[in-house]
């Protein structure tokens, strides 16, 4: 899940880009699924879409660095923020992993200078619990794009509140 | 960064190497033309040298030189490149050039490289990127703030042939001077103020007197020592000798690979390379003369082209360069290809020979004496300056000077030293220790420079320094220190940000990456890599980031995603730089990353990308391929950019198959459901024509109903066992007409030559823009085949079929017409597509591209789960309903309808024709029909109805559907009944109405013959809409074809609506017949019939009223009699009697009619009796076995056989309460039809099977479905042990036969006495007890009161038994007291069967009232 906000030259314009990548850890490893697949993307505006999802693939690889950074023994106990993973010129890509290896990616404009890193990891929070409820729908087969209804408008709301 | 051939020893060892210059004079230079080359190029390929030099340190030691090269060049005094570090145009397009030039070999190897799940294929070097490395760092100018690439020393050469050579050195010596000295030039730049200054004599071997040469050689040996002159002895060649002799060109790789870089380097001097050699021919030979005398306003062949070099003429230059390549050019390129043609092996030893003395006699230790010579400056000024600056230093600027910011020095950054400046001394030491790789001095040298150009805040030189500093330490052998990285960044940094020199930052970059990536330290080196990007240069921001990309992959957890990424952008820089070659295969190698990973939009980009690239290179498949990814898959894309991508596609597209036509590619869109594609065998159904109606048949327009499907296939199944005499063939398939993924296709379909093929294919648009589909044809492949049978009609191999379009998207219908028996293979299909334009709605095709293509129809076949195997694995059965065989030709049916109705009323009767046509070729035979309804239609019989029924509808008019006989006019309606004997088998029935044949005239239809006959439908008993499907069954008139028969299907609906309700009850007459002939033997079989008809149909049909026309009985004991009273309207009550005189004729019906108008309707004949039969018989088939027990019309003959037994009493019993008579009723209806009155008649049927049960023309249904329940109970006990009360109570029916009225004069006898006759008659088949008991009832005084004056006389009781139908009359006596009307009927009568002693007898049912008059005669 990624956000992004970005000012086009002079013009206020905010943008927002919103992701979520799965990866199948390795115990569910027989699935023919691929790895890393976008579960959701989410970006606003839309222009520009494709950049974005460019960055976010990117910065998986960072991702999994960072995973495989952590001991196996403190696998457990990982924190599961994993904070900035690389700024670009324009933006700043935050990163978050949960227990099952789902990764979740931010993508904000440098120039926010409202969203510190507190504001990021609530953010990574409630994005984690309702991405959790949404496994919890028995309808919801996991690996599926995200589809959910509510899911949309928790993502949305925090993009105009990041706004 | 990719793997490179040099190691980075080398590769920095290489890009810095001593420098020497050359000073050639005319005549030497004619001598090296003639191998094509000038002295310095001549001298190129040997100038590494091979063997190990020594020298001293200034410490007095021993060093070795290893592997050292030399670079000679000429002597260029124009710079080649501003000094302001921005290359110029033409430094830009040589190395657009070299990297240009310098492609991935096709099909090279190329490793992989696995990361994850992600296996790569990735080329491990990068030769483009070392040859623009190379190219590069070769061209860097010359700058005042190092030394490393000025002129060493100075090579003058002068030919042998010279008239005074002596006083031509002197000369060049002198030019060498003035260049250096005189100040007149800034290039080129000098490294030490007394350059070596290298005397060689060129003596060509072919041309001049060696011994002259010597002989000079000898005097030079004498001026300027043996150790500062050479003799060099070349072109001992003759053209005669040396044409078979091979020798290896050493130049080709030297001068092809650079001959553009040696171009700006060396400038016109140099031969040029080939392609400029042509175009600027002219100016070169001009600039040759005029530079040989100096001039130095020499216009440069690259100069010519600065005006014009917009970005868009690279390609142009391209263009010229490919357009020029051909044999125009062959001067040129003769020139160029052919080096050192007279130069032998012995030649290229001299010279390899000459470099050697040159640089370990020459070079070496002169750079040695100026090592020693700076150093003992340094060493001499050390003491004191340094002391002096630090101390200096310290006392003004407070110690905190070098921790200036760089910002902060900015200002500084201009700070030239001058050429004599103590610092710049340290530096060139330092440089001249790097060149002849004393490392560790030039380090320490390095570093003291550093320290002191920082201190003096010259940015850009204590860059230089950092940078050289880093890579001496670096180079060091033992690497005492570590590599001090961060003296790079700073270095770059440097360059970049305050000396604005791009050149310098980019060649510091560059070492510093391959140092680093020598470490391994692959992240830092892509950081660097990445930072050096910029706007300002394409060409290398692609190279740099395609080398940061490598570097991502090469780590030691590979970062695939950021390789990938960054190869789309330097994928993207390469085409912006006009690379495109290059930048298709970074895009294409970034494609393995994203492909199928789920990442729509960027794998959309990536294949958008790729086609475009690949088609402007002209691999046009490529492009297809790309195209075809982003349109078949499920594209997120807007319809916008979809329409954008179509519209490239379709472009590129047409470009391909306009290069090759042969075979038609396969085309991705529109998407064909394959598994929808429908087959249809045989014509299109035609509409109706005029009055006439076509039969339905099956057609495309149809959905499969798979209820339907099996009815027609029982229909079938039972038509086909009607006319194999009963027995259905094992081989039997039902036809099938049209194919479609529910049908049954594993076999090969069988189709009829000249007869259609409709291939129904369904589209999909997986897009969100239209797509525009024309001319679409199938492709076919036909094999011929004899079915033993001569080919008549000889086409040839070329068998022609007609293809024809019949709808747009997303269903088309093609047609194909076999000419000749075979097999055909169906395969796909070709098209021509195109995109809308985008404005508006209007389909534009001619202006939208368009292409043809094709697209293979492929039809899994169903899953297969029959065996183990197949149920454990997924594998698909054969689906061949496109493959058709063609069968020779069959007869071919049409059926028409005339005067077919759309609405009866229930029961009505209506004739209609229908038309039988043979469209074939061949004879058709064993017409049949089979149908859902047999009750609704008759064809007649053969026998009976052919010649009476008009035989054109035209004479049909108003006629009457039945046969009619005019009645007597003397005779009153409904007195007599008319009867008839009928067979049942002569109405066709008997083999079964279902699948019966069609009378047809002949038996068989020839070809193109047509027949009509007449048909009878009646409607339908139930209201509603009933659907009715036809099955004509007919065969070839030329047996063992393939296809034993062929089938016509018809699906009619009828909506029936309500006419009349007949109801009727059978009462056993009590009164016999008085005086007819036959009393005896009609006695007890008289019986009265009540028949109550209800007008029911609701009024809108317009019917006003309906007329009783006629009542006919129809049974086999029974038969109408008379009417009773057939003037009442509400009911009718007729009389039947018995036929007991026909009961061996068991199988024939007797008809007896009752008109009751003046016609008679002879209902024996077709088509009432016809209906009346059909009626019959689906009831009786249909009904389980249970029910047809306790139907009775078949039990009589099963009943009489058995005896003894409960159900055998139940048996006696029924029967004798059994009729087994059927009434037809004959009505009009007299109808207003569009101001018209209509008549139409029709006919009801009730059957009575019980007596005193009411039976009704509607109820049937009701029954049977309550018969049909029983079938789910198949173990049902018997049906009733035990009759009911009811029944028995009809086992005897009882009579009293007396006088109507009886005179008696009760005046003379006061007791009249009158005779009674009480006659009782069994009614079973059984001997009856029976028990007459003529006493009053005294329990009922109402009785008594009533009846209570007269009294039986005589015996009150009796007691008998009554034999099988047998009649008894007992006489009795009744005794009246007064006159009066009295009721004789109050005898009680019990019956029991005789054998069933243990029941007990039951009241039979009482007479009517049998009333009597006594009267008093007095």
């Amino acid at each position: 899940m990624h956000q992004v906000r970005l000012q086009i030259k002079g013009s206020d314009v905010a943008r927002y880009s919103y992701s979520i990548h799965m990866q199948i850890s390795a115990v569910l490893q027989s699935w023919s699924k691929p790895k890393n697949y976008p579960l959701f993307i989410r970006s606003v505006p839309i222009q520009n879409e494709l950049k974005f999802h460019y960055t976010v693939h990117t910065s998986l690889d960072v991702v999994e660095e960072k995973i495989s950074a952590v001991g196996k023994a403190m696998a457990d106990q990982r924190e599961l923020y994993l904070g900035l993973l690389y700024p670009t010129e324009d933006y700043k890509v935050y990163g978050y992993v949960t227990n099952s290896k789902v990764k979740f990616v931010i993508v904000v404009d440098s120039s926010n200078t409202s969203l510190r890193d507190n504001e990021i990891r609530s953010m990574f929070r409630k994005l984690h619990n309702s991405f959790t409820d949404v496994m919890c729908n028995p309808f919801y087969n996991p690996g599926d794009t995200i589809q959910s209804k509510a899911f949309d408008s928790i993502v949305s709301a925090m993009m105009v509140q990041a706004s | 960064m990719a793997q490179c051939v040099q190691s980075v020893q080398e590769f920095i060892q290489d890009s810095f190497v001593p420098m020497v210059a050359v000073l050639c004079s005319e005549d030497a230079e004619k001598v090296t033309r003639k191998n094509n080359l000038n002295f310095s190029e001549l001298l190129r390929p040997f100038c590494r040298l091979t063997s190990e030099g020594h020298m001293r340190d200034p410490s007095n030691q021993l060093q070795v030189v290893k592997n050292l090269r030399i670079s000679v060049n000429n002597v260029v005094t124009r710079p080649t490149v501003p000094s302001s570090g921005v290359p110029g145009h033409a430094h830009r397009r040589l190395l657009s050039e070299v990297v240009l030039t310098c492609q991935p070999a096709e099909g090279g190897v190329a490793n992989v490289i696995t990361a994850g799940d992600y296996d790569l294929n990735i080329s491990a070097t990068t030769p483009w990127f070392e040859a623009y490395r190379e190219s590069f760092l070769q061209s860097m100018p010359a700058s005042d703030h190092e030394f490393l690439n000025h002129y060493l020393a100075c090579l003058l050469v002068v030919s042998s042939s010279e008239a005074v050579p002596v006083e031509k050195f002197l000369k060049l010596s002198q030019e060498q001077h003035r260049i250096q000295h005189s100040g007149e030039y800034t290039n080129p730049k000098w490294f030490i103020p007394n350059t070596l200054k290298y005397y060689v004599l060129l003596h060509d071997m072919s041309q001049g007197d060696e011994q002259r040469a010597d002989s000079v050689y000898e005097d030079m040996k004498q001026r300027y020592g043996a150790q500062g002159c050479y003799l060099l002895k070349v072109n001992s060649r003759t053209a005669a000798a040396g044409a078979d002799e091979q020798i290896p060109d050493p130049w080709s790789q030297y001068l092809h690979k650079s001959s553009l870089q040696s171009q700006v380097q060396l400038g016109p001097r140099l031969s040029v390379p080939s392609i400029y050699l042509l175009m600027y021919r002219t100016s070169e030979v001009d600039g040759h003369d005029s530079e040989e005398k100096g001039d130095l306003d020499n216009t440069h062949p690259l100069q010519l082209d600065t005006p014009s070099d917009t970005p868009g003429s690279l390609d142009a230059l391209r263009a010229v360069a490919v357009e020029t390549k051909p044999p125009p050019l062959a001067t040129g390129v003769a020139a160029a290809t052919s080096h050192g043609a007279c130069l032998t092996l012995n030649d290229h030893d001299r010279i390899r020979l000459f470099i050697q003395e040159f640089t370990f006699r020459g070079l070496l230790p002169h750079i040695e004496k100026n090592i020693r010579q700076l150093n003992d400056q340094l060493v001499s000024r050390k003491g004191l300056s340094r002391s002096l600056f630090s101390a200096t230093k310290k006392w003004f600027g407070g110690g905190k000077v070098p921790e200036k910011s760089i910002a902060e020095l900015k200002n500084t950054s201009g700070l030239l030293y001058p050429p004599e400046a103590p610092e710049l001394q340290i530096r060139k030491m330092a440089d001249l220790c790097f060149l002849v790789q004393l490392y560790d001095l030039a380090y320490s040298c390095y570093h003291t420079a550093k320290k002191d150009f920082l201190s003096d805040q010259a940015m850009l030189y204590a860059a230089g320094a950092l940078e050289m500093a880093a890579v001496s330490a670096f180079l060091q052998v033992g690497a005492p220190r570590p590599y001090p990285a961060h003296y790079m960044d700073t270095a770059i940094q440097t360059y970049r940000d305050v000396s604005k020199n791009m050149v310098l930052a980019e060649r510091c970059a560059l070492l510093s990456a391959e140092v680093l990536k020598s470490q391994a330290k692959y992240s830092d080196a892509a950081t660097l890599l990445i930072k050096m990007t910029s706007e300002d240069s394409d060409l290398r921001s692609a190279l740099l980031l395609e080398q940061a990309a490598h570097c991502f992959i090469n780590m030691r957890n590979p970062m695939v995603r950021k390789f990938a990424f960054h190869m789309i952008l330097a994928g993207h820089r390469f085409s912006k730089a006009g690379q495109k070659r290059h930048a298709l295969r970074c895009y294409c190698q970034a494609m393995q990353v994203y492909k199928g990973k789920g990442w729509s939009l960027a794998e959309d980009h990536i294949n958008f990308t790729i086609g475009r690239q690949s088609f402007t290179l002209r691999q046009p498949e490529n492009a297809v391929t790309a195209f075809r990814h982003i349109l078949t898959n499920d594209s997120q894309q807007t319809s916008t950019q979809q329409g954008a991508f179509l519209r490239e596609y379709l472009y590129v597209y047409k470009n391909v198959t306009g290069a090759c036509e042969v075979a038609l590619p396969q085309l991705p869109l529109p998407c064909i459901n394959s598994s929808a594609t429908r087959v249809y065998f045989g014509h299109e159904r035609r509409l109706a024509e005029g009055e006439k109606q076509a039969a339905t048949h099956v057609s495309l327009d149809q959905e499969f109903d798979r209820d339907l499907a099996a009815m027609w296939q029982d229909l079938e199944e039972q038509v086909v066992a009607a006319a194999k005499r009963g027995v259905v063939p094992a081989t039997f398939q039902s036809t099938q007409c049209c194919l479609n993924s529910q049908t049954d296709n594993l076999r090969f379909p069988l189709a009829v030559v000249e007869e259609p093929i409709i291939v129904e294919v369904v589209f999909r648009n997986p897009l969100k823009v239209p797509l525009v589909l024309s001319d679409l044809s199938l492709l076919w492949k036909f094999t011929l085949k004899d079915f033993n049978r001569p080919q008549e009609d000889s086409v040839g191999d070329a068998v022609p079929i007609s293809n024809e379009k019949e709808a747009s998207v997303p269903r088309a219908r093609l047609k194909l017409l076999p000419h000749q028996t075979g097999q055909l293979n169906i395969l796909g299909l070709v098209y021509n597509l195109a995109s809308t334009s985008s404005t508006g709605d209007t389909i534009n095709t001619a202006e939208g591209t368009s292409v043809r293509g094709r697209q293979d129809l492929e039809i899994q076949g169903p899953r297969l789960n029959q065996t183990k195997e197949e149920k454990t694995s997924v594998s698909h059965g054969p689906d061949r309903r496109l493959d058709p065989t063609i069968t020779p030709p069959m007869p071919l049916l049409e059926v028409f309808f005339l005067q077919f109705p759309t609405a009866l009323l229930c029961g009505e009767i209506r004739k209609a024709y229908v038309e039988f046509c043979n469209m074939s070729r061949v004879t058709l035979c064993g017409l049949r029909v089979a149908s859902t309804h047999p009750d609704f239609f008759t064809f007649g019989s053969s026998s009976l109805a052919t010649p009476l029924t008009p035989l054109s509808p035209t004479s049909f008019e108003n006629c009457s559907a039945y046969k009619t006989l005019a009645t007597p006019p003397g005779a009153t309606p409904g007195s007599v009944a008319a009867v008839t004997l009928v067979s049942e088998g002569d109405f066709g029935s008997g083999t079964g109405l279902r699948g019966g044949g069609i009378p047809l005239g002949e038996g068989t239809l020839k070809p193109g013959e047509s027949t009509q006959l007449p048909m009878w439908l009646r409607g339908p008993d139930q209201e509603g809409v009933h659907e009715i499907h036809f099955l004509f069954y007919y065969e070839s008139a030329e047996k063992g074809g393939k296809i034993s028969h062929r089938v016509l299907r018809h699906t009619v609906f009828i909506c029936a609506s309500r006419s009349l309700s007949v109801r009727a009850t059978a009462c056993r007459s009590n009164t016999l017949p008085e005086e007819e002939e036959e009393e005896e033997e009609e006695r007890n079989g008289s019986m009265l019939v009540f028949v109550d008809v209800e007008n029911i149909n609701s009024s809108e049909a317009g019917v006003r009223e309906f007329h009783i026309a006629q009542v006919s009985s129809s049974s086999k004991q029974w038969r109408l009699h008379k009417c009773i009273n057939p003037a009442e309207d509400k009911g009718l009550s007729l009389s039947a009697a018995s036929q007991k005189g026909l009961q061996i004729a068991a199988e024939k019906y007797t008809f007896a009619d009752l008109s009751l108008g003046n016609e008679l309707i002879i209902t024996s004949t077709t088509p009432c009796a016809d209906f009346f039969f059909r009626r019959c018989q689906p009831l009786d088939s249909l009904r389980p076995p249970v029910a047809m027990e306790t139907q009775g019309r078949h039990s009589r003959s099963q009943g009489v056989g058995h005896g003894g037994g409960d159900k055998d009493i139940a048996g006696v019993v029924r029967k004798c309460n059994e009729v087994d008579l059927d009434i037809i009723i004959l009505w009009k209806a007299f109808v207003v039809e569009d101001n018209k009155q209509v008549i139409l008649e029709g006919q009801l049927h009730v059957a009575l099977q019980t007596i005193d049960k009411e039976a009704c023309s509607l109820t049937q249904k009701e029954e049977a479905q309550e018969m049909v329940l029983l079938k789910f109970k198949p173990e049902l006990p018997p049906p009733m042990t035990r009759p009911s009360m009811e029944q028995l109570s009809h086992l005897i029916k009882t009579n009293l036969q007396y006088p109507e009225s009886y005179s008696h004069p009760f005046n003379q006898k006061s007791l009249c006495m009158v005779p009674v006759t009480l006659t009782l008659s069994n009614c079973s088949l059984a001997q009856v007890d029976v028990i007459i008991d003529l006493r009053h009832k005294t329990t009922s005084p109402e009785s008594l009161e009533v009846h209570g004056s007269f009294t039986w006389l005589g015996q009150t009781q009796f007691k008998m038994q009554l034999g099988a139908q047998e009649v008894m009359r007992v006489q009795l006596r009744a005794c009246f007291l007064h006159a009066g009307v009295y009721n004789l009927g109050t005898p009680r009568v019990f019956a029991k069967l005789a054998d069933q002693g243990a029941m007990c007898e039951t009241s039979q049912q009482t007479a009517t009232p049998a009333l009597i008059i006594i009267i008093n005669s007095t």
